[in-house]
């Protein structure tokens, strides 16, 4: 009897080290392997080009708000006695497309990621995290309750605004954003907070909130200001369909 | 006491090993799966080409306003200068038809709302210059997919029905390569909704009516 035990032991300690070794074995081939051989200096060199095309794309859009501004005041400097008509149906188009910022009461919305989650060293999808999908959920909520202007980071998000994640980088209208995203929306606020608070609207945020795994909330507020769009409008394809095809 | 290893305990030790490479694959593949549903996995490379693509066309667009700006000081010119802006912002906000060469996305099965987003953010993102979904122009005014309590998606006060054409007006090669790379949109959908039907047609002329 003292010799089967014995047996069984072993036997156990076998299965227990065979399913050991396989999943070390399967984790070490399925584990990528690095395209450098100076892994460091290759994330260095690549943190760097992001860095400077970062950097560049803030040069830029500060450009294009400059010159937006400065079109403006010579528009409305330039004969407005005469153009005062035109003038005032363009000021209404640019508030309806986001080239004018926009103040008024709404809804500022804060998503995090958890606090026992680091951006920086997980990879691809991650529920503790934050993500484009999330801030996507979100920003349609709200323009399905009839925003008037959203942002988010002092990004002003528009209909053709892309929201799009790069690993566990966030790009709205292909700029870097970083948590905490603060998310501010300016509309009717009754409807807003009726809408955010329908648990059935946003259900895997909802979900993820009251599991604690990423952090959720939204609150009332006055006078929010939201800035005018600092991206671009390229219409290369597109032309008004009474115009000729070229 | 000595323990002899048996032919059985060798059996053992291999099913084990056969276990735990079974069991590691199962679990890489349950992350796999995990990842592909919503957002697309792409890599610090294709980071630094939208990076490139958007900081090339902001540069354009410095060239446009710098040209607008000129206009803008010149007394002649001035007035045609804001008739163009107001034609072009009038394109934007989808106040007049449109039309030019682009894609038509066609899903002929019932799709969840969050779809709706992602297919319409991909086109965005692809360099689409103008969408509609079943001729509703996508706008500041009209965009926000509303998910009914009976699962119906709404658009603008109208209830969209299968089959769901999404029209893009834009590059169509570019748009056409970037929903069907791998890991693309088409491919999330395919992996996430069973027996999809789902088609993307480039077109050479797509017309848009405007916002009504």
């Amino acid at each position: 009897m003292e010799k089967e035990g014995y047996n069984w032991k072993v036997q156990l300690t076998f299965v227990f080290t065979g399913v050991l070794v396989g999943m070390l074995v399967t984790a070490q081939f399925k584990s990528a392997i690095p395209a450098s051989s100076y892994p460091y200096d290759e994330y260095k060199i690549q943190q760097d080009l992001l860095k400077s095309y970062n950097d560049d794309q803030a040069v830029l859009k500060n450009k294009i708000l400059n010159l937006r501004k400065n079109i403006d005041d010579k528009q409305k400097q330039t004969g407005a006695s005469v153009q005062k008509n035109n003038l005032d149906v363009l000021e209404q188009i640019k508030q309806e497309i986001g080239l004018e910022s926009t103040k008024g009461d709404g809804i500022t919305i804060t998503l995090n990621d958890s606090p026992f989650s680091q951006r920086a060293n997980n990879e691809g999808s991650d529920q503790f995290l934050v993500q484009a999908a999330d801030l996507r959920d979100v920003v349609n909520l709200v323009f399905s309750a009839q925003a008037d202007a959203v942002s988010i980071n002092d990004q002003r998000v528009i209909a053709s605004t892309p929201i799009s994640s790069v690993g566990n980088t966030i790009l709205v209208n292909n700029t870097h954003v970083l948590p905490p995203f603060n998310i501010s929306v300016i509309g009717d606020k009754d409807l807003l907070n009726q809408r955010l608070n329908d648990p059935t609207a946003l259900p895997d945020l909802e979900k993820r909130a009251k599991g604690q795994k990423i952090e959720y909330s939204f609150q009332p507020q006055t006078n929010l200001v939201i800035p005018i769009y600092s991206g671009d409008f390229p219409l290369k394809y597109v032309q008004a369909a009474n115009e000729p095809q070229s | 006491m000595k323990y002899k290893v048996k032919y059985r305990d060798l059996t053992i030790i291999i099913t084990g090993i056969l276990l735990g490479f079974l069991v590691v694959l199962q679990a890489r593949s349950f992350s796999n799966i995990q990842n592909i549903t919503r957002d697309s996995q792409a890599n610090v490379f294709q980071e630094i080409q939208i990076l490139k693509t958007t900081n090339e066309n902001l540069a354009d667009e410095i060239t446009n306003l710098e040209n607008q700006l000129s206009k803008a000081s010149n007394q002649e010119q001035a007035l045609n200068s804001i008739q163009d802006e107001i034609q072009k912002d009038k394109i934007i906000a989808g106040q007049v038809d449109i039309a030019g060469p682009g894609i038509e996305l066609t899903v002929k099965n019932e799709l969840a709302g969050i779809w709706f987003t992602d297919i319409e953010n991909e086109l965005w993102a692809a360099g689409a210059e103008a969408v509609s979904v079943n001729d509703i122009r996508l706008t500041n005014t009209t965009a926000g997919f509303d998910t009914l309590p009976n699962g119906q998606i709404s658009l603008n006060g109208v209830i969209l029905t299968a089959p769901y054409h999404f029209d893009a007006i834009g590059d169509k090669k570019t748009m056409t390569e970037a929903l069907g790379q791998t890991a693309g949109i088409i491919q999330r959908i395919k992996g996430s909704v069973p027996n999809v039907d789902i088609a993307v047609d480039p077109k050479d002329l797509i017309q848009m009516q405007k916002v009504l």
